[in-house]
């Protein structure tokens, strides 16, 4: 391989944490980085709505949203009348358990978008009027908008009812499908809020710090892109949950 | 000469660092025995007893807090709780996580320096496939003679499980973790990988996991082989939820490795440096790393699935329960075979790489390698039912699903179209990488044509299931890929130590290899087409002599490799000295100094042409 070693010296490196390379250089690695990520995701997301759909389309023994046995109690209230107490329980019921709330998937999307549009606009300030202290201000609003998503996403989760089956001898506390299908895709959601609110905080405390600030905005950017696609991932999911569900 | 682990010995210790100067692998087993054991504490004392999956969820809490203070314990969460405060990096704290002036014990620290990522890559491989071959010999020994004692029955499964889980992490990562961090950046004229610290975490995640998979084999109880196929997973014991949160970290660390990949060749590459001009192995790792980042989203999707499933009583596998196995066969597969090619793509590259140097031509149409890799990667995506045709999955697409499988040969024979190309009518260099070369050019004929025969459905309703698939699978991974690695390693090694791989020991060891793996897998064809299952512990008395066979070639395939431990281990520090360039190349890694210093370049480099052009200096010294 031919070189020309009367190239111009360059004499920093990859290992000064970006104090010598010029910022755009290593905003341009960063920014593909984080949209590599962000590929990954997509195809996490595709996987979780072809387990939903699949799950669906094949309602393995009618048992989408209805299953046989008893709820609302804990396991212990039914593992003790049957096997503590050596008493009996009436005979099991087919419990269709319904959809999820669609007003709290679509609360959480809509805080989710919200967030995300904060985290843009104090963006766009801060590019525009180089003020750091409206952008931590606008930052520490997106993450309390996303931590009140966090709140709501777990109460969803704790919504999701499970049912106590008894056939044989075996006990077992089961979901339906669609449940178990929910129970995936809004962990997953939750899982990325928290994230979320991670670098929420962090945005808000380097752009007190000055880490972030009117010239240093690439992180904000970079965190910017993740977040909008958390938003838009969420009202796919919500879109796709709450428009086909139950099967006629 | 000094060698590579020498090296940073000069430099005096940066003064940075902060709390990494007091972590290292050490400290991270401890932190990990320390949580896992915090963890199962309060899951032991707080989850619901009477529950039916109690011992799961408790094994699975477990496995979690290995993780936490593996990682805590190795200094992972510390750059990100850095940049949460504000406080980043100085100079003097990236210099001291590149290891310079720390000597041998930056090799077990949280080190960013992509040489030392690499080097700890090859240390890994060789413990994962230690490890796998160990459980490969008592498989082997287990099926000497039929209705053999050798291990019980539920440990023999757990083996078969293990052993293969094993070797396809041992492969995924044995050309690419090594070469793809030690060479490829060099390659690019880059002075790390983007993302170095990335980098490191890449590397201590496989081994968090490769701790907790060598785990599943002291909880044992895995019966349903490395796919962990369910229905039968949901019902194993907790080895199960060991084994699914190993893959969970694992493809973390693959995930987080592809991405620094992709970014290190397409952002980080000098000037001059365009991709018509990239040496072929930078192709191979590039490609391989986007189909990793396509493919292991599913897997760490159904292993977590499996989780839920035995910890929380979801059912999305659970057929009484609205689930289906077929969707994690789906899922399973639909990852499953891209990572064939994961494994695969970095090994032909470096063959690529290495046919070109040892025969002193360009590489045999260099655009044909790309696009017969980048069409690979392309089909290898469409073709994932062709593992569920007897499943009764979908019959109407088994026609699609045998064309598209079929159409593989088309990119795969362009790789040998590309290889024999390279060599024809060179200037053959018969060293070791050359010999393991012509071993792998062997192997792979074998590989690939079993493999149209199981595309094909007719056959496939024949030979599934039997110990012809297996046969075929490790000519592939035996025959194919760990013959291009040992390849790479010879070819490369000299780079890392200043030495050669011992010439002789390595001979040996690819005789008693080649040889081993004819005798090994020509008898374990014989065995299937005559019927024998796989995965048995037993078998009936026809597949007697073909079954011992098996097993002497296993017992000299591990003598080879033995041997060629043996050679690793004495060469590095004891080898012939290679110099900075032993094989006359002309790409970028020979360019700069053995050892390699720290970022580098003194200068970087601008590339005026490819690599490839060796004009007048036919004539080897
Ligand atoms: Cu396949």
């Amino acid at each position: 391989m031919s070189i020309d070693t009367h190239s111009e010296l360059d004499a920093h490196g990859a290992h000064d944490g970006g104090h010598h390379e010029p910022p755009e250089v290593v905003d341009g690695r960063q920014r593909m980085g984080v949209w590599l990520f962000i590929g990954g995701d997509m195809i996490g997301l595709g996987a979780l709505l072809f387990t939903y759909l699949y799950l669906r389309g094949v309602n393995s023994g009618g048992h989408w949203m209805s299953m046989w046995g008893y709820t609302g109690h804990p396991y212990s209230y039914y593992y003790n009348i049957l096997d503590v107490k050596g008493g009996s329980i009436p005979n099991p019921k087919l419990i269709h358990v319904g959809t999820l709330s669609a007003g709290l998937n679509w609360l959480v999307t809509v805080l989710t978008v919200v967030s995300a549009g904060i985290i843009w606009a104090a963006e766009r300030g801060l590019r525009a009027t180089k003020n750091a202290k409206s952008y931590s201000t606008l930052a520490a609003a997106s993450t309390v908008v996303t931590v009140v998503a966090i709140v709501f996403t777990v109460i969803q989760l704790r919504h999701i009812p499970q049912i106590f089956s008894a056939h044989n001898d075996s006990l077992t506390m089961a979901y339906t499908a669609y449940d178990s299908a929910m129970m995936a895709i809004v962990g997953s959601t939750l899982i990325h809020l928290i994230v979320l609110a991670f670098l929420g905080l962090g945005l808000t405390i380097r752009s007190a710090r000055g880490a972030i600030n009117g010239t240093k905005w690439y992180q904000a950017r970079l965190v910017r892109f993740f977040w909008v696609w958390v938003a838009v991932a969420s009202v796919i999911i919500s879109a796709v949950t709450t428009t086909i569900n139950t099967i006629h | 000469m000094t060698t590579t682990l020498e090296q940073a010995k000069t430099a005096a210790i940066p003064q940075g660092g902060g709390l990494h100067r007091r972590l290292n692998m050490a400290t991270a087993m401890i932190g990990g025995i320390v949580f896992a054991s915090l963890f199962w504490y309060l899951a032991h004392h707080f989850l619901d007893a009477t529950s039916r999956t109690y011992s799961d969820e408790v094994a699975g809490s477990l496995t979690i807090g290995w993780i936490v203070g593996f990682w805590l314990g190795i200094g992972a969460f510390v750059a990100p709780l850095r940049w949460l405060i504000g406080r980043d990096n100085t100079r003097a704290d990236d210099l001291y996580l590149a290891g310079q002036g720390q000597g041998t014990s930056r090799y077990w620290k949280f080190t960013t320096d992509h040489k030392v990522v690499g080097v700890q890559y090859i240390i890994m491989t060789m413990v994962l496939l230690g490890a796998g071959g160990i459980l490969a010999m008592a498989i082997r020994t287990e099926l000497i003679v039929p209705g053999n004692h050798f291990v019980n029955q539920q440990v023999y499964n757990g083996f078969i499980a293990v052993h293969g889980m094993l070797m396809i992490l041992a492969l995924i990562v044995a050309v690419a973790g090594p070469w793809g961090n030690f060479v490829v950046p060099i390659m690019c004229g880059a002075r790390d990988m983007a993302f170095p610290r990335l980098n490191a975490l890449s590397l201590w995640t496989l081994v968090g996991a490769a701790g907790l998979l060598l785990t599943t084999l002291a909880v044992g109880s895995l019966t349903m082989g490395w796919v962990v196929l369910e229905p039968i997973a949901d019902q194993a014991g907790v080895g199960m939820d060991f084994f699914a949160m190993a893959i969970i970290v694992f493809t973390v660390s693959t995930t987080v490795a592809g991405v620094n990949t992709i970014c290190t060749i397409l952002t980080m590459r000098t000037k001059g440096m365009t991709l018509a001009r990239l040496p072929i192995f930078v192709w191979g790792a590039i490609i391989a790393a986007a189909l990793g980042l396509y493919a292991f989203p599913y897997f760490s999707l159904v292993e977590a699935q499996t989780l839920m499933d035995r910890t929380f009583s979801t059912s999305f596998f659970v057929a009484n329960a609205g689930g289906t196995g077929w969707l994690q066969a789906n899922l399973f597969w639909l990852m499953g075979h891209p990572e064939v090619y994961v494994i695969l793509l970095p090994a032909v590259a470096a063959l690529f790489e290495i046919a070109a140097v040892m025969s002193r031509k360009p590489v045999f149409s260099y655009r044909s390698a790309v696009a017969g890799m980048t069409g690979l990667a392309g089909l290898s995506i469409l073709v994932w039912a062709h593992h569920m045709f007897t499943t009764g999955w979908a019959p109407t697409l088994g026609g699609p699903f045998m064309l598209t499988t079929e159409l593989i040969s088309i990119p795969t024979g362009l790789f040998f179209l590309v290889l024999i190309g390279t060599l024809w009518r060179g200037n053959i260099w018969m060293k070791l990488p050359t010999i393991w070369m012509f071993g792998f050019i062997a192997n792979f004929i074998i590989a690939g044509v079993t493999g149209i025969y199981l595309s094909d459905i007719p056959l496939d309703d024949q030979l599934h299931g039997t110990m012809f698939v297996t046969a075929h699978f490790h000519y592939v991974f035996v025959g194919s890929v760990l013959f291009g690695a040992v390849s790479a390693l010879a070819f490369w090694y000299p780079k890392v130590t200043g030495r050669f791989l011992n010439e002789f020991m390595g001979r040996i060891s690819f005789w008693l290899t080649f040889i081993g793996v004819q005798v090994t897998f020509l008898a374990m064809f014989a065995s299937g087409l005559r019927g024998m299952p796989r995965r048995y512990s037993s078998y009936a008395f026809i597949f007697e002599h073909t079954n011992l066979m098996t097993t002497i070639g296993a017992y000299i395939i591990m003598a080879g490799m033995l041997v060629l431990l043996g050679a690793v281990i004495t060469s590095w520090n004891k080898g012939e000295p290679a110099g900075p360039n032993p094989w006359h190349a002309n790409s970028l890694e020979w360019m700069v100094p053995t050892p390699v210093p720290l970022e580098n370049f003194e200068v970087l480099p601008v590339i005026t042409e490819d690599p490839y052009n060796y004009g007048e200096e036919l004539v080897r010294s």
